[in-house]
């Protein structure tokens, strides 16, 4: 019994470890990813991958630059502006949820204690919604993508910075499985996420530049010309999906948001500049 | 006397070169397939799609492919074309046209299978080779 | 006369054997030259064979570079049917390729892959 209070120090001292090893996991993961990237292309600076494939495709760039001079999104982005300022039904706005809004991009996704999930933006929009009593938005294409353009464009200049929380192993876990996600092998092509944005990011498919993995998320919603239209992340996801000849999951269902907070993560200290302009 | 001979002698030759084309062929058609084995196998059953007992067969194709759908989906295995494949039987299957939705139902069970495989596969995340720790 | 009728004999004997033998050639080469036109569309095309998608192949536009390009097939595949069993099923030799299995998970036929094989080993 003497021995009692050392055995607890004791333990306490292992289990402060093991913690402390197993959150070093995702840091590890980041270093390599990093890595990686840096390793393939080591004139670019890091912070141009902000930019997607445009940060390593000097021909894609200059038409790009050229989109960006009259944004295809900007109607999106006043169209969200007058949706934000909007009252609902009962004369309260976005505001009297998100009351740091509108610039508030740089905190989604984020590990939501309360509700064990992993919360994005669009989810908390909904949610913001439905607690004022109106109907939530569809999460792939409409008007969902004018708020999210309006927020985007508002929160231009902040860093991505997802924290995954030691105080609640569901938060690594949901990390863990968007991990999983991207490097599992899916659908009648086989591709994995990573097979293109990983191990060949930078290389041509057809006549496209595949984009690198870091950076993916900084510039959602985005305006792709194949669209016509500006877009959620999800849709993007379903597209890949689709592409890789894999039934897509339900947006803002659980894969794809577990998938939002590693590829988020893995994004940390990138500076948000959505909406985006792409192919 | 000379031109009949030289007349067979060009039919000979016209007939060896007929021979070796049939032989190319036959060698063709010989080359045995995986694939075409099964086709031939699930033929059978295809070509008398008249018969009601065609009809509970391509029910009964339609169920396994569903199932094994089903199954891969709870293991985030199913391809994209699978549930449309089955749809498609159905449709067939509706029509009267129970061979095309016996094929088409196959398929679908077969790709479902395959996409099952490969999440089974992968159930444990093994980090790829060219991601360097 | 019996001279000029074996003459004759053996002249007729070996037009018909060139006869012959340049026929059975001539239709071979056709069925392959089939064969191989049937390849290349579908080696070309989106939506089948795709090669072009990740691989550079002479004759071909827009080709991607993932793979290695397409060449002198011959000297890296001597045997034929280990070119068809790396389309077939790429992850054998290599699990992380990003190749599809092409024959394994059935995005070719059977013979449609025979047809892309005959295709890739003639380049």
């Amino acid at each position: 019994m003497k021995n009692l209070p050392g055995k607890l120090l004791l333990l306490s001292v292992v289990s402060v470890i093991a913690v402390t090893a197993q959150a070093a996991q995702y840091e590890t993961d980041k270093e390599a990813f990093e890595n990686h990237f840096k390793g393939r292309f080591p004139d670019v600076v890091r912070e141009e991958f902000a930019n997607g494939v445009y940060a390593i495709d000097p021909i894609g760039r200059e038409s790009w630059e050229a989109i960006e001079e009259f944004p295809p999104y900007e109607l999106f982005v006043d169209d969200g502006k007058e949706m934000w300022d909007a009252p609902f039904a009962n004369g309260k706005t976005y505001k009297d949820c998100f009351p740091d809004g509108p610039g508030i991009a740089h905190k989604y996704p984020h590990w939501d204690k309360e509700q064990g999930m992993v919360m994005t933006l669009p989810l908390a929009l909904n949610q913001c919604r439905e607690s004022q009593g109106e109907k939530p938005l569809k999460y792939k294409k409409g008007s969902i993508n004018n708020i999210l353009s309006y927020i985007a464009f508002e929160s231009r200049g902040q860093v991505t910075d997802v924290v995954i929380p030691e105080d609640d192993p569901r938060a690594l876990e949901a990390y863990e499985n968007g991990k999983k996600f991207y490097y599992t092998k899916r659908g009648q092509l086989n591709f994995s996420c990573a097979n293109c944005h990983v191990q060949n990011a930078g290389m041509k498919i057809r006549s496209d530049m595949l984009s690198t993995a870091l950076g993916q998320t900084t510039h959602f919603p985005v305006y792709r010309s194949k669209w016509g239209t500006v877009g959620t992340l999800h849709r993007r996801f379903t597209g890949c999906n689709s592409q890789a000849r894999a039934k897509p999951f339900k947006a803002q269902g659980e894969e794809y948001r577990n998938l939002e907070y590693f590829l988020t993560y893995m994004s940390n200290g990138l500076t948000l500049n959505g909406p985006g302009a792409r192919k | 006397m000379n031109m009949k001979k030289l007349t067979a002698m060009l039919c000979l030759g016209a007939i060896v070169a007929i021979a070796g084309q049939s032989v190319i062929a036959a060698e063709k058609k010989a080359a045995p397939k995986a694939e075409t084995a099964n086709k031939v196998a699930a033929e059978p059953a295809a070509k008398s799609s008249e018969n009601s007992g065609d009809k509970a067969a391509a029910e009964s194709a339609i169920a396994a492919a569903e199932s094994a759908r089903k199954k891969a989906a709870s293991i985030d295995g199913e391809w994209r074309d699978t549930g449309k494949m089955i749809k498609k039987a159905q449709a067939a299957l509706k029509a009267g046209d129970s061979a095309k939705a016996i094929k088409l139902a196959k398929k679908a069970e077969n790709q479902a299978k395959l996409g099952y495989e490969q999440a089974q596969a992968q159930q444990e995340l093994k980090m790829p080779s060219y991601l360097k720790y | 006369m019996i001279n000029m009728s074996t003459r004759l004999t053996s002249i007729a004997a070996a037009a018909a054997i060139v006869l012959g033998g340049t026929l059975s050639i001539s239709t071979a080469v056709a069925a392959d030259e089939k064969a191989l036109e049937e390849g290349k569309k579908l080696a070309f095309t989106r939506k089948d064979g795709n090669c072009l998608a990740c691989h550079v192949i002479e004759g071909g536009e827009a080709a991607g570079n993932i793979g290695p390009p397409l060449m002198m097939m011959k000297i890296r595949y001597p045997d034929k049917a280990v070119l068809r069993a790396q389309i077939w099923d790429a992850s054998v030799r290599n699990a992380d390729t990003a190749m599809p299995l092409f024959g394994k998970y059935g995005v070719l036929s059977e013979s449609d892959l025979d047809k892309v094989v005959e295709f890739i080993h003639s380049l």
